[in-house]
């Protein structure tokens, strides 16, 4: 256990970027990563299934992905700077997608914030 | 001889970079967030800094987690916008100090920290959406930076007190350079924020308040935080204000805090501090 973490178990809700995350969600965080590649971008957007299956993503990530799955994807692993592109390339902003990490619609979570128009 | 006339703490949400970029000035949901920087880039025309040294983190743009560096030393001469998934920003490249960065390296290592390197690659909003609002292109960068890349994304992260001593060796580098240059050092990052399960949105004013003031009173108790201390108190995100602490170990002892702005509209807070030396 890393010391720097101890007692990190008991915040509720909150999912740490650790190796073992890392590890499991690598083929999906490169996948998503790619993203910041025009060609990769091109092909996702032309063929999605195309690009799933270049990037030997399986069946659920697949899924979360295609589905912009939000809540599950950080579950899994995938790093929120990596679902950052997903975010960019589909229009998807954070605030929607944090509304997605709380299980809220986006108009319930801006109605949480300060300035509701600043995004 | 080189030397670090003054530091930046400053956050880099990304939408800083938007807001600019799309000429928010005078909106009212970004006119604060404005006029918190502006007293910064009055002082940076005032006092014309040549280099700007950058802690900052990449987000999994540049670097990727096949091989994740912990501290990772710009030596380029050129950096281009990185394309974090719209293309570039219509900024130009970043423009590096080739000779300090060098030296730098050299300085480092033989202190005992042993930095990656790299050259050639683009950097993300990490460094330059904060940069922006208070170093503005106009059309060109007013001068160059030195980038420091810290992990704050995939734990193991350094530790606080190793941040700050990561700014306490670049303090010693920067002032062994023989060329005569002004130093600005500046850290990125945070305040609070967490981007990840139901607890995404948090936020904690008091905690964002009392780093502010500890940053510049007492860094040595920021240092002796954990980082679950810090994702506590500011969000698994807002753990990256670590990166403030190189920053601030890279000042000396009697610098002073003349000014800080505070702005929390959404899911980050927003915040700029600015630190000077005693002439």
């Amino acid at each position: 256990m890393n010391p720097q973490l101890k007692g990190i178990e008991t915040l509720a809700g909150t999912h740490v970027f650790d190796l073992a995350a890392s590890a499991k969600a690598l083929r999906l965080n490169r996948f998503l990563h790619g993203l910041t590649v025009p060609e990769q971008r091109a092909l996702f957007k032309g063929d999605p299934e195309a690009a799933f299956e270049r990037a030997r993503l399986t069946a659920e990530e697949s899924r979360m992905v295609r589905e912009l799955d939000w809540a599950a994807l950080i579950a899994y692993g995938a790093s929120f700077f990596c679902l950052e592109k997903l975010g960019r390339v589909k229009g998807v902003s954070n605030p929607e997608m944090v509304a997605g990490f709380r299980g809220e619609s986006l108009e319930a979570f801006l109605k949480t914030r300060n300035v509701p128009g600043a995004r | 001889m080189a030397r670090i006339i003054g530091g930046i703490g400053t956050s880099h949400v990304p939408t800083i970079a938007m807001a600019y970029d799309r000429g928010k000035r005078d909106d009212p949901d970004w006119a604060p967030l404005f006029k918190g920087y502006e007293p910064v880039a009055q002082w940076l025309t005032a006092r014309q800094p040549d280099v700007l040294v950058f802690f900052y983190n990449d987000h999994a743009t540049t670097f990727f987690f096949d091989h994740y560096s912990t501290f990772t030393l710009g030596v380029g001469a050129e950096y281009p916008i990185a394309d974090e998934g719209l293309g570039p920003r219509p900024v130009p490249p970043l423009k590096g100090h080739v000779g300090l960065s060098r030296h730098m390296a050299e300085s480092l290592v033989n202190d005992e920290f042993d930095m990656a390197v790299f050259q050639d690659l683009p950097i993300d909003h990490g460094c330059h959406s904060p940069l922006t609002m208070f170093w503005p292109p106009a059309p060109d960068w007013p001068g160059r930076i030195v980038p420091v890349a810290i992990n704050v994304l995939q734990h193991p992260l350094p530790t606080p007190l190793r941040c700050y001593k990561l700014g306490q060796a670049v303090r010693r580098a920067v002032h062994s350079y023989p060329e005569d240059l002004k130093v600005i050092v500046v850290g990125t990052g945070g305040l609070s924020h967490q981007l990840n399960g139901t607890r995404a949105g948090f936020n904690n004013t008091e905690w964002d308040m009392k780093f502010l003031d500890l940053i510049d009173r007492d860094p040595g108790e920021l240092t002796r935080l954990t980082h679950a201390d810090y994702i506590r108190l500011g969000g698994t995100e807002g753990a990256e204000e670590i990166m403030w602490l190189a920053m601030r170990g890279a000042l000396s002892d009697g610098a002073k805090k003349i000014h800080q702005n505070y702005y929390l509209p959404m899911t980050a807070a927003m915040a700029v501090a600015l630190f000077e030396e005693p002439a």
